[in-house]
């Protein structure tokens, strides 16, 4: 795929504000309104890439420095919270399919104090990921600073563990969604 | 005559309406009885040519398993996938086709796909066009619901060209109804959400309007929830008030009329008598039914919204929308005063009725096709895909590929490598859906691609799924050694069997079904009777405290009921799912007490 940030005309940047890559899209959308799907879809690809700082961030290394090796593994810091994950969504899988089969609001009434406990596990773990995230997100200005210098391996580093973060947030949001649902 | 013109049509489960744009505004057009709601019904008189319309309507007691009504809900489903339910409360015969397709069988000797039953309806609407505007018509924007699959979608595509249409977009309902909200708006910068609950099926979406450009952010829905279910619980309800005991096809047919327009009339009067004079023969029955009475039927079904438009808003403020600043009502069930209460109650807003409920989408679609023929130039428009969309991986899993809610024409491509010496070719089966298990998401079908046979993973296919601006699933295959591509066909995942083998399968299981249609029903309501029982007793031990003497003896004699009827040895089905229901009912109270209590101990 082609570079995201010269499909929306916008610098190579980690510190692209999100009202910036949306009026850039929309000015895309509006010039290429009637283009090919291809086009379209380019486009709205990138600002879904660089809307997100994970994905962005993964965009800017693979702009700036290719040739690299991706970090891989879990930090030890986070070996903690990795292990606590698994359990909380696996009950809550549980009490999910528990859930769906009930055909009706009593058998669904029953689960009632479940649910309400799983929202409150998978919310603790929520509260947990996301300044773990928000730290290394805001960490951006020195990235770009070390990159002036020729530096990326502790944006390298950051990528690997925004990665597990991003992928458990997402875990735990859609569980949490599903929950709403019960 | 303008050649380019294009004109919008909303196909609706029970309604369908055309319009066009004309002098820059949209507008419905009437049809030579001066009607724009065109019902969706056909019906076929025996040895003449299938009535459409409001004829056919009128023969749905008369000729109940000729007449076919709400083909919608079964547009581009497989007929497994339909409960024992959904074909028994409906008044015309659903079967099996010979790739497992739902068809309709009307005689011994006639069966009509619901892709030629929408045509016929599309057929009609084209005919209406064409007398009002004077001029041939071939191209169309059809509306569809937001949250229809891909196969949904192909079906109500394929409907349109049997009607000699071609179909120029796709438009998700609820966009096509913020389209009509929006265009005389085009100065405001918004947010809002359409709440599009219709015939058969309920839509949410939320949208962002911001100098002219409309752009979906999320969608959620449900294409099985709509005003038919209404009236089947309210025709339910007016046999067990009246002690009709069984009833035929006409009676059901009867009633099912006669529900609906009872569940009309309590929109704008506080109770209704409800008369059904000779009904079998010399009898005459009449009952008055409260809009309160109404409402405890209608409530568990429309509560089912709730959780669908809190996912949408919780993933549109993901996206960047916190808050939605108008909740805009479309689809003729809107204008039940409980959906609208509810709505005030759950989100504090005041829903916006400016809307007119059965035509706004007609209107957008109209809107629609005049972006696209170019008589409508200040608007442009963006939507989502509302499912997300894999391939099945090892141990079952669903590996998404395109995520739900994923600004289309969207694109994302998967590279496959051959497992073994010399395979030459590798089939993945690709799904649509929102579950971890491959087996409970929709299967759209498989793709087969081809490899240059090679030692073990020296061949390279890079497999590109993208979603256009239809919603509709394509799959291309590039060949990583030539750079060649092709577009792949999504094949029924049944078509690898033996065609004999295949129809000996599918006869015997309609032979199954039909035999043992009470028996199937007799289990789903035996299940559900296992699932209530201790339900009572764990809800009754929680919070059984709470009710009074009056309301536990009604509960307990409700589930005394349902033990009766589970004990015959006949397998009455129809008597343990009367008892099933008036147990549901009568622990209504008792659900909402436990649901409650949930929430106290877990309080502040």
């Amino acid at each position: 795929m082609t570079d995201p940030f010269a499909l929306l005309d916008l610098p190579v940047s980690l510190l692209l504000d999100p009202s910036t890559v949306e009026e850039s899209w929309r000015q895309r959308v509006r010039e290429t309104s009637g283009a090919d799907e291809a086009e379209a879809s380019e486009i709205h690809s990138a600002r879904a890439l660089l809307s997100d700082p994970v994905a962005r961030l993964g965009a800017w290394l693979e702009a700036k420095d290719p040739v690299a090796v991706p970090e891989r593994g879990i930090a030890t810091e986070l070996m903690d919270l990795f292990a606590r994950i698994g359990p909380v969504l696996a009950s809550t899988d549980a009490l999910l399919a528990r859930h769906r089969k009930a055909t009706t609001a009593l058998a669904r009434a029953v689960l009632a104090k479940e649910s309400v406990a799983a929202q409150l596990a998978v919310q603790g773990l929520l509260q947990e990921i996301q300044p773990l995230k928000a730290a290394l997100t805001g960490r951006f200005a020195e990235f770009e600073a070390a990159a002036a210098g020729g530096s990326y391996g502790e944006a390298r580093r950051a990528l690997g563990q925004l990665k597990f973060l991003k992928r458990w947030e997402a875990q735990c949001r859609e569980r949490l969604l599903a929950l709403l649902a019960t | 005559m303008d050649d380019d013109l294009i004109i919008g049509i909303d196909l609706g489960t029970t309604h369908s309406l055309v319009g066009v744009v004309d002098s820059g505004f949209p507008l419905v057009l009437a049809d030579s009885a001066g009607e724009r709601l065109l019902p969706s019904c056909v019906t076929w008189p025996a040895g003449r040519a299938p009535l459409v319309g409001a004829g056919a309507m009128r023969a749905r007691a008369l000729a109940p398993e000729r007449t076919v009504a709400s083909i919608k809900r079964f547009m581009g489903r497989p007929f497994a996938d339909l409960t024992a339910e959904e074909v028994e409360t409906t008044p015309y015969r659903l079967v099996a086709g010979s790739r497992g397709e739902t068809l309709v069988q009307l005689d011994d000797e006639t069966l009509v796909s619901p892709e030629e039953v929408s045509a016929l309806i599309l057929g009609r609407l084209r005919e209406t066009a064409e007398q009002a505007l004077e001029q041939p018509v071939r191209r169309a924007v059809v509306t569809v619901p937001a949250y229809f699959n891909h196969s949904q979608r192909e079906a109500t595509r394929k409907a349109a060209e049997l009607a000699g249409l071609s179909v120029e977009r796709l438009l998700n309902e609820p966009t096509a109804a913020a389209l009509a909200y929006g265009l005389d708006r085009l100065g405001e910068d918004a947010s809002v959400a359409v709440y599009d609950l219709g015939g058969g099926t309920f839509d949410l979406s939320v949208l962002r309007m911001r100098e002219g450009l409309f752009e979906v952010v999320a969608t959620a829905g449900d294409t099985r929830l709509g005003g038919d279910d209404l009236d089947l619980a309210l025709a339910r309800h007016l046999a067990e008030s009246l002690g009709l005991g069984p009833l035929s096809e006409s009676e059901e047919a009867i009633l099912r009329v006669r529900a609906r327009e009872t569940k009309e009339t309590l929109s704008t009067e506080e109770k209704v008598a409800v008369r059904l004079p000779f009904f079998r023969g010399g009898e005459s029955h009449e009952i008055e039914v409260t809009r309160e009475r109404f409402e405890r039927l209608a409530r568990p079904i429309l509560d089912r919204t709730g959780p669908i438009c809190r996912r949408a808003f919780a993933e549109a403020a993901e996206k960047g929308v916190a808050s939605v600043e108008r909740l805009i009502l479309v689809g003729g069930s809107t204008r039940i005063p409980l959906v609208r209460e509810s709505l005030r109650e759950w989100f504090g807003l005041d829903p916006d009725l400016s809307q007119h409920p059965d035509e706004a989408v007609a209107l957008g679609a109209a809107i629609q096709a005049g972006m696209l023929c170019g008589r409508v130039r200040q608007i442009l428009l963006v939507d989502v895909t509302p499912l997300s969309l894999g391939i099945e991986t090892f141990g079952g899993l669903m590996n998404v590929i395109i995520p739900r809610n994923s600004t289309i024409p969207v694109k994302a491509g998967e590279l496959f490598t051959n497992a073994v010496d010399g395979q030459e070719s590798m089939a993945i089966r690709v799904l649509q859906g929102e579950r971890e298990l491959a087996k409970d998401n929709w299967l759209l079908g498989e793709v087969v691609f081809p490899f240059s046979a090679g030692p073990k993973g020296s061949a390279r296919v890079g497999v590109q799924f993208s979603i256009n601006r239809d919603g509709l699933l394509e799959v291309l295959a590039r060949d990583t050694a030539t750079g060649e591509d092709h577009v792949l066909e999504i094949r029924d995942a049944a078509v690898d069997v033996e065609d004999e083998a295949v129809e000996r399968m599918i006869g015997e299981s309609i032979d199954f079904a039909f035999e043992d249609m009470n028996e199937r029903v007799w289990t789903e309501a035996r299940l559900k009777s296992e699932e209530l029982l201790p339900a009572v007793e764990a809800a009754l031990g929680a919070v059984g405290g709470r009710l009074s003497g009056e309301e536990r003896d009604l509960v307990a004699a409700a589930a005394a009921g349902v033990r009766i009827a589970l004990a015959d040895e006949g397998h009455d089905a129809k008597a343990l799912k009367s008892a099933n229901a008036a147990l549901d009912e009568a622990t209504q109270a008792l659900a909402a007490l436990l649901v409650e209590a949930a929430f106290e101990d877990a309080g502040p």
